[in-house]
């Protein structure tokens, strides 16, 4: 965890957080009972294949789940904003930049093409209400600068001008310009060269350490994450079944699934019969079992109980991992799925409503 | 077999006839792919590795130089009577969504190009229906269940080896493979680099695959050879494991320095090589096409151009004037 | 086993997608109740157009002793300046209206859609020269050159009116199925259609022709309207004598003979016709709703 002296690196405590989205199936959860915090000033790493729920995640920290999907229970408490998820309107909208900036998905293509990257600039702080425009350029060339470019140049530029990692850099600058000390950068890598993603990572580094940040990253890439991440979070089917310290997890992964997404990926040295594929394929929205462990069908470690029981939530220090099979230790606080409560230490207590699945 | 000789291809940008920029995708390739090879590209985008792959695929033209199919060079034959010697090589696309028509069914999609070969071979229908269950039994899928589908209605994974099912249709003797698995879920994409690499043992299908991800070019094709292109030049070419792990041009090695490490499972090379960023293309081209961007460059390298070879004794060919091995790869710091 | 024995099964196994690609329809026209409104209004106008003239004598009778009379039980939109009912002047007129509507439609669509996908396709010159006549088409003013046809041509046949209709109207669909080409020739599966060899033909029909579909019918059922608009209102304007029993020629007489706009004897001859253009008009609009789920394999499952 990096020291700050900044104050402002606030905290987030995302208690059983739940999100559903509304089909002709019937209302299907996304996301479901979610307890994760995010220490300030640390950067956070969020894995998953595509339907996990990390999208949908990210998104619920802005309180931004668009219909049809919408927060059915829990909390999002972000120090110095309250509970997000009790927030709406104009507040929302100012809490939106001012205290969370977001990196979207597709950086590279939501810059507006027909306006100068100063001029979006500008659209986005009057539509915060900033007073001081010129210190907001400032600001903005000072990043820029900052992260390897010239400010000036680029504030003129359209977004056609911009290599592919520019338009990620501008896409950062804007989300940190108005002075947001919680940024969310949702795939911020992908569609970039290895290079320009290494300088990215590295810029992102960087960035968080000098502002004081408390920064997500939320990411299909281990690899991503474990270059940037002080803890990890690895989310399936809409649950998080294995988090701690980013190489505390890599290192040794108690899930099956951490390991299995681990031993899948080719490596540059070594026997590469030791890749070994995932059988199955990763659940949809419509297919994510209802009971029991999410991840069961693909799991090498199956058990009679994973078909119903809910996994047991196992902590032991920093290290959290939801699954029967999991052997964490004499020392591991086993709490039964039925009773969970905020996991990690020195968090209060949020009073939690309703979708306590059977 | 499977040659090419002194390739070039220049793109002219948009500009109309007065300003138009050139844009060299290719500058003088030369490459050769065994029956049953495995051959990866690698480089960043815009380095001209997709270009190739269209160019063998048929899908785009080349300026100059020579391609030889099987004994056949292409320059012998007129435009038309070449395309039934580029159908032999077929392009497995990036994007498995886009790569099948939404309108139609698998059943449908194989049927087109069967219905082809049938009608060249003097094959019945029952051939037909027998070859698509056989391809799709092939690639891994369940042929009574994904026929009658719309590609929405398959996973990601899926409708990539639907689209190698289609590609076998023709018999090709190559498969090139761009950037194959970059749209796919992380625990599905070793199935199809693992499905690619046992077409090349079972059906002799040689494979090139164009990346940016070593590892995945090392597992495709540990018996290959790695080609690593800058800005349409071949910059090094080895035996894949020689390129990895001593690698000798700055651009490879800055490459391979910047694949995410694995910390804590993985402890980081010692040698890594940072290169400044990408800059402006429009350097003249009488230097070193890595020069600007290169921390090791000497005046001998912004004013003459180095070519491929094998200068300083290494085991690989490369086109650097200073030639220096460096460790940059990460090595594994506990096993799983 | 012999390509005769698996032949029959081949057959199947297309009857069978066809089956579901109606059973898909019904499901989309099911999902909104509006959409079968507008079906049930576009069949009524088909039936009409077919069968309506049939329940009439050849020369509709007249009762000369009620001239614009108020609607009836005997004359629901009341009777003409002669006495005949509107009623049956309305259905009779209807074939001549519908006819050239259709024709209309099917000319631009099959030229533009045709033009468009060629120019699109084939690129360079073709494009080139194509979508130069298409320019120069879309610059002829209409109207004027509707009126100078018309002192020459009397567009007796509801076909001749078409024909004309449509050969002035296919370049806008032209154009946009050009631009809707050039764009998905660069898909990853027009692409590989070209790289596993398949013909030209294919590419275009099997291809891309599905995939602007529900495009191209929407385009269709909105030139319907146009066209009706169209002929409506030259016959109004009088630019065409009136040898046709038609919608527009009853407006005209409405208007002009029975003074609809100032007295109200005549109104219920000027209103019916109008009516039966609004519900058609209702009815494309409602049925073009459903187009995109049709043609759209993944919205017409689901």
């Amino acid at each position: 965890m990096s020291v700050t002296s900044d104050k402002r690196a606030p905290g987030v405590r995302i208690s059983d957080l739940s999100v559903v989205y509304r089909t002709p199936a019937g209302e299907l959860p996304a996301v479901r009972g979610i307890d994760l915090e995010l220490v300030p000033g640390t950067i956070t790493g969020v894995v998953g294949e595509s339907g996990s729920g990390k999208s949908t995640l990210a998104l619920s920290l802005l309180n931004a789940v668009q219909p049809p999907g919408r927060i059915s229970a829990g909390s999002v408490e972000i120090d110095g904003l309250g509970d997000v998820v009790a927030l709406g309107g104009d507040d929302l909208r100012r809490a939106r930049g001012r205290h969370v900036g977001y990196v979207f998905q597709a950086a590279q293509s939501s810059l507006n093409p027909l306006k100068t990257v100063g001029k979006q600039l500008l659209d986005l702080g009057r539509s915060h209400d900033v007073e001081d425009l010129p210190g907001l350029v400032k600001e903005a060339r000072s990043l820029l600068d900052r992260m390897g470019m010239d400010g000036a140049r680029v504030l003129d530029s359209h977004q056609h001008e911009l290599s592919g990692g520019m338009r990620q850099r501008v896409g950062i600058m804007l989300a940190l310009v108005l002075n947001a000390h919680l940024v969310v950068l949702d795939e911020p890598t992908t569609a970039l060269d290895m290079i320009t993603q290494a300088t990215i990572l590295r810029i992102i580094r960087e960035v968080h350490e000098e502002r004081g940040l408390t920064t997500l990253v939320i990411t299909h890439d281990l690899g991503v994450v474990a270059e940037v991440a002080d803890r990890l979070a690895v989310m399936y089917g809409g649950r998080v079944v294995e988090q701690g310290p980013t190489r505390e997890v890599l290192g040794d992964p108690r899930h099956p699934y951490t390991r299995g997404l681990l031993q899948a990926i080719p490596r540059l040295v070594g026997d590469i019969d030791e890749a070994r594929a995932l059988p199955g394929r990763p659940p949809t929205l419509g297919t994510i079992p209802a009971d029991g462990c999410v991840f069961r069908e693909r799991c090498a470690v199956r058990m009679d109980v994973c078909e119903t029981g809910e996994p047991p939530v196992l902590t032991q220090g920093p290290r959290i991992v939801a699954c029967h099979a999991a052997d964490m230790g004499p020392e591991a606080v086993t709490e039964p799925a039925k009773e969970r409560q905020t996991v990690t230490a020195g968090v209060g207590d949020t009073p939690t409503t309703g979708e306590e699945q059977a | 077999m499977i040659t090419g000789k002194g390739i070039t291809k220049t793109f002219r940008q948009r500009g109309g006839m007065l300003g138009g920029r050139e844009v060299k995708a290719l500058r003088g390739v030369d490459f050769t792919i065994e029956k049953g090879g495995a051959v990866s590209f690698i480089g960043e985008s815009g380095c001209g590795k997709t270009t190739l792959g269209r160019i063998l695929a048929g899908l785009e033209s080349y300026d100059s130089g020579e391609i030889v199919i099987d004994g056949v060079p292409m320059s012998s034959l007129r435009q038309k009577s070449r395309q039934p010697h580029f159908r032999r090589i077929q392009l497995i696309h990036q994007d498995p969504y886009s790569a099948l028509n939404p309108a139609r069914t698998i059943h449908q999609a194989l049927d087109a190009p069967l219905s082809l070969r049938a009608k060249q071979t003097g094959r019945s229908r029952a051939w037909m229906e027998e070859r698509a269950e056989e391809l799709l039994s092939l690639v891994g899928l369940d042929p009574g269940y994904v026929l009658p589908r719309y590609p929405h209605q398959l996973s990601g994974g899926m409708r990539q080896r639907v689209v190698i099912a289609r590609a076998l249709t023709v018999d090709p003797d190559m498969l090139v493979a761009d950037e194959a698995t970059s749209m796919i879920d992380v625990s599905l994409r070793l199935g199809i680099l693992a499905l690619l690499k046992d077409l090349r043992d079972r059906l002799g299908v040689s494979v090139l695959f164009i990346t940016h991800d070593v590892a995945t070019a090392r597992y495709i094709g540990l018996d290959g050879e790695l080609y690593v292109i800058y800005r349409g030049q071949v910059v090094e070419r080895g035996p894949v494991e020689t390129v990895i792990a001593d690698p000798v041009h700055p651009y490879t090695q800055s490459l391979l320095s910047a694949i995410p490490v694995l910390h804590g499972l993985e402890v980081p090379g010692e040698e890594r090589v940072v290169p400044t960023e990408a800059v402006d293309p429009s350097q003249q081209d009488a230097a070193c096409l890595f020069a600007a961007r290169c921390p090791f460059r000497t005046e001998r390298c912004v004013s003459e151009l180095p070519v491929l070879g094998h200068d300083g004794g290494t085991l690989q060919e490369h086109a650097c004037f200073h030639p220096q091995r460096r460790s940059v790869v990460a090595t594994p710091a506990v096993q799983l | 086993m012999t390509a005769t024995t698996i032949m029959p099964e081949a057959r199947t196994a297309s009857a069978t997608l066809r089956r579901n690609f109606w059973r898909g329809v019904w499901r989309v026209m099911k999902r909104k109740p509006s959409r079968m409104v507008g079906v049930v209004i576009m069949a009524g106008f088909a039936f009409m157009g077919i069968f309506g003239p049939m329940l009439y004598p050849e020369r509709l009778p007249r009762d000369t002793s009620a001239l614009y009379a108020a609607p009836s039980w005997a004359h629901p939109f009341g009777t003409d300046f002669e006495g005949t009912d509107v009623l049956a002047l309305v259905v009779t007129g209807s074939r001549y209206v519908l006819l050239t509507g259709l024709v209309t439609a099917v000319i631009t669509v099959v030229l533009g859609a045709g033009i468009g996908l060629f120019a699109g396709f084939r690129r360079g010159r073709w494009d080139s020269v194509l979508m130069r006549i298409t320019d120069m088409k879309l610059t002829i003013p209409g109207l004027p050159l509707l009126l100078v046809l018309s002192t020459i041509w009397k567009f007796t046949s509801a076909i001749e009116m078409g024909l004309v209709l449509g050969l002035l109207g296919w370049g806008g669909v032209a154009r946009a199925v050009r631009a809707q080409t050039l764009s998905l020739r660069e898909r990853g599966f027009v692409e590989a259609a070209r790289g596993l060899g398949l013909s030209t033909t294919h590419i275009i029909g099997k291809e891309l022709l599905p995939s602007m579909a529900p495009y191209i019918a929407m385009n269709m059922l909105i030139a319907v309207t146009g066209a009706v608009y169209a002929q409506v209102g030259l016959f109004f304007l009088g630019v065409l004598p009136f040898e046709a029993n038609n919608w527009g020629v009853m407006l005209n007489l409405a208007v002009f003979g029975g003074g609809a706009l100032t007295t109200t004897a005549a109104l219920p001859y000027l209103l019916a016709p109008l009516l039966a253009i609004l519900l058609l008009t209702l009815g494309i609009v409602l049925v073009v709703d459903a187009m995109d789920e049709i043609f759209n394999p993944r919205l017409r499952e689901e």
